[in-house]
Parts: structure tokens; C-alpha cells; sequence
């Protein structure tokens, strides 16, 4: 299924690339139930890019893609790495900030767009390196966690800057030597994770790349929380075969030996991140078992009448009813003239997540 | 001359894993077949082989981590791919 942002104009169907025709045809937005199992036979949102053979953050750009619940109404930011080689090639709205404030930017675009679009989720996604993240820009990312920013912080930590040579980076580990880092560094790693939970996240896990699921419910979650409550953060690990002298088939191999090292699994949740991941859950579950006509995640009523017949209470009773047994609900009257017998119209809104939507439905 | 990966699609058809599909690190490049599109009517995954950079990746996950030995990498030239 496809959302009309990749609509093809007809006339020049006949001369489009296969790939651009893919992504109407047999790509995954606009679909209530995204992620992994679309990788093996879906059009990913991710083209062919020019990053090393092999290379661990290309397969963790493609979790991430999967994982995100609306694509289409997602706005990633950017930074300078070996990541920015990706990013031109995502089929999504990217933004690449200057080195280092990239949540700056993002904070300034979630912003705009709550301003813009009031009555629609739009995610903002930050995706960039340890260096962007951790050094140069520690400081705006910080600062966003501290002003409890509605975005989500990535960082691929390859433990290095890998594009300018292999100089060694906050995040490299203490004794690490690279080609322009001779002597080893002399300090540990910063722990970036444990400052995000300290500087207010709601959110903050710590894993590598190499359990493909894991990375994607990850994203889910952090994206889910962070439309609700405040920012949140993942660290990734995603290392450079080449700075550490790996061969390309290895970089697998090296996350799975880091799972049980420096990259054990943390994962903190707050209090309200966790009562809140747990009702999304409950609301999910419940509605999917009782009813299969609820797959999608809403429906719209629209119900036209004349003053007096009843249509307001009805589409009260119906939201009032649906909220009683734990769905979300809005219903919005509209009237012409307010007397008897004039013209109006109700609108119900039933959904198994939030509604943001207010006004008129014309489209069920 | 270069190596790409090559999908021995009469075992992979047997178990259908779809392991190496989620590890390879490009997008759109190891796929499974669901429609049987290349060469099996029991599904298999099939490699774009002009996408391919041959990095082995599923060669790892396919034999040294699930002991199927389904993919190898073999040398193409540029006429074949």
C-alpha cells in the first residue's frame, strides 16, 4: 500500500525508474502494522547508498525505517558522518543540520509542526553519530532533554570519527588506539545513555544492532513515548569494521561479542513511560481480541441529520459508549442554524490510540 | 571481477528462515521470494545481484550461525551481473 505523497503522475509512469514505481506500489506506508517481517519481501525506504560493504549502520538504518509507525508523517534530522552518505537516499522528509545541532533543529521542527498541524502526529526523529551526539553537540542535545523536547535522540556510536581518518571521539573505550589517536585514549567512555536518563528522558536503552527486532520495538516504543510525554534516546552500536580492523562479513559478529561487553543492554523507562507503554499495550490487545473490525486503528463516523432528529446524542451515546469499554473517542457536533429542523451533522472518532483529529470527517 | 552472494534456492527452500534477509545491511538486496518468482515454487530467498557489495554477512549468518550453508559467494563478471 502506498500514501499519495509518492503518487506517480500517469503520464510519466512509463519512464520512471522501477525503484521509484516500487515505492508506490510495494512500499509500507500508510499501513497500521509495519516492521521486520517487511524486509523480506517489501520496497524498504532506503536505496542504495555508498557506505562501506558490510557496514552494521546501514542494517541498523533499515530497522529503524521499518519501525517507524508513521513514515509518511515522520521528519528525520540528520547530522554530518558517515551516516549523511544514507540519508539523501531515504524516501522520507530529512533534514541535515550542521554538525552537532541536529537537536537544536529538530526541537525547532517539532515545534513548528505541533504549530502547523495541530491536528495530526508528526515525528521528529534525530539519527546521528556519537560524534554529533556525545562531542561536538553534546550541548543542544542535552539541552533538549532538559527542555523535555517531544523527540526521539538515535545515536549510531561507532566509537570513533570514522569519515575524517579514525580520530578518537568521547565515546571511544578507555585504551582504544586508532590511525590518528596513536597513543590510546586516556579517559573512558562516556556514558551517554546514563546522561540522557539523568538530563530527564523518558526513555533510554542501550543495545547494538544485532538482533534485528530488538532495535525495531526499541524504536517503536521510544517514538511512542515520545509523542506523549518528553524526549527520548537510544544508544546504538553500530562499530566501523574498518577502524577496528574487521573484515566486512565481521561487523555482525563484533556486535554479538559486544552484547555480552560494553554494550549489555540497559534500559531505563520512567514511571509514566512505563504506565504508559503498558495501557497502549492493554488498549491494543483488547480491542484486536474482541474485534477484528478494529484492525485498523480508527474509524470515523459521520452522521448527517436535520435539528431535532437525534444525531448529536447518538454520536455522543456512541463515543461515550466506546470509551466506556477502553477505546479512545471524540464526537464533534456541527450545526447551521441553530433551530429546528435546519441542517447539521455529528462526527464520532473511535481509535485504538489517540485522537488528534477534531472537526468535520468526510471521508470514513 | 567481484564476488556477490548466491542463494542455493533448492535448500534455502526447505527452511524458509528468512535469517539472512534481516542481517544483510543493504536494502532491497537479499530477499525471499514469496510469489516464486525466481526459480522455486516453495519460496526462497534470491540476492539483486547488481546490489550485492559482497560483504558475506549472510554467508555468516547462514553457516556459521544457523549451520545451513544455503549461500555462498562466487565470483561474477561484470557481463554476468
Amino acid at each position: 500500500m502506498s500514501v499519495d505523497i509518492y503518487k506517480i503522475n500517469p503520464e510519466f509512469r512509463d519512464i520512471m525508474p522501477k525503484d521509484i514505481i516500487d515505492l508506490e506500489d510495494n512500499a509500507t506506508w500508510g499501513v497500521e502494522k509495519r516492521g521486520i517481517s517487511d524486509l523480506t519481501d517489501k520496497k524498504e525506504l532506503l536505496e542504495e547508498h555508498s557506505l562501506c560493504a558490510g557496514c552494521p549502520e546501514s542494517a541498523a538504518l533499515r530497522y529503524i525505517l521499518t519501525a517507524l509507525p508513521k513514515p509518511e508523517d515522520t521528519i528525520i534530522v540528520n547530522s554530518t558522518g558517515c551516516t549523511s552518505l544514507m540519508f539523501p537516499h531515504i524516501a522520507l522528509h530529512t533534514v541535515h543540520s550542521l554538525f552537532g545541532n541536529q537537536n537544536a533543529v529538530a526541537s525547532g521542527i517539532k515545534r513548528a509542526l505541533e504549530w502547523r498541524f495541530p491536528d495530526k502526529v508528526k515525528d521528529v526523529v534525530v539519527l546521528a553519530g556519537d560524534g554529533a551526539t556525545i562531542d561536538i553537540g553534546l550541548d543542544y542535545t542535552l539541552q533538549s532533554f532538559f527542555r523535555q523536547e517531544k523527540i526521539t535522540t538515535i545515536c549510531f556510536d561507532n566509537e570513533v570519527y570514522a569519515n575524517t581518518g579514525g580520530q578518537e571521539s568521547g565515546s571511544t573505550p578507555k585504551g582504544q588506539v586508532f590511525k590518528m589517536a596513536p597513543k590510546g585514549k586516556v579517559f573512558d567512555k562516556v556514558r551517554m545513555w546514563e546522561l540522557a536518563v539523568t538530563s530527564g528522558c523518558q526513555y533510554s536503552v542501550k543495545l547494538t544492532a544485532s538482533a534485528p527486532k530488538s532495535v525495531a520495538k526499541v524504536v517503536r516504543e521510544a517514538i511512542f513515548i515520545a509523542r506523549e510525554l518528553g524526549p527520548t534516546y537510544i544508544h546504538l552500536y553500530t562499530p566501523c569494521i574498518l577502524e577496528i580492523g574487521l573484515s566486512a562479513s565481521e561487523g555482525l559478529w563484533e556486535m554479538k561479542e559486544q552484547d555480552k561487553d560494553r554494550f549489555v543492554s540497559f534500559k531505563y523507562v520512567s514511571d509514566e513511560a512505563a504506565a504508559y507503554l503498558k495501557e497502549l499495550k492493554k488498549i491494543r490487545s483488547s480491542i484486536m481480541s474482541r474485534d477484528t473490525s478494529m484492525a485498523k486503528d480508527s474509524i470515523k463516523i459521520r452522521m448527517p441529520a436535520l435539528g431535532g432528529q437525534g444525531a448529536v446524542t447518538a454520536a455522543h451515546i456512541a463515543a461515550t459508549a466506546a470509551d466506556t469499554e477502553g477505546y479512545y473517542a471524540v464526537s464533534n457536533p456541527f450545526f447551521g442554524a441553530e433551530k429546528r429542523m435546519a441542517p447539521s451533522e455529528s462526527y464520532t472518532r473511535l481509535a485504538t490510540v489517540p485522537i488528534f483529529d477534531r472537526g468535520g470527517s468526510y471521508i470514513s | 571481477m567481484y564476488y556477490v552472494a548466491k542463494v542455493n534456492s533448492e535448500m534455502c527452500s526447505t527452511y524458509k528462515c528468512n535469517m539472512c534477509t534481516l542481517y544483510c545491511p543493504e536494502p532491497n538486496t537479499l530477499m525471499f521470494d514469496k510469489e516464486h518468482k525466481h526459480g522455486n515454487d516453495h519460496g526462497t530467498s534470491w540476492v539483486d545481484e547488481d546490489r550485492c557489495k559482497g560483504c558475506a554477512i549472510c554467508v555468516y549468518v547462514c553457516s556459521d550461525l544457523l549451520n545451513r550453508d544455503c549461500i555462498e559467494m562466487a565470483m561474477v563478471t561484470t557481463e554476468e551481473a
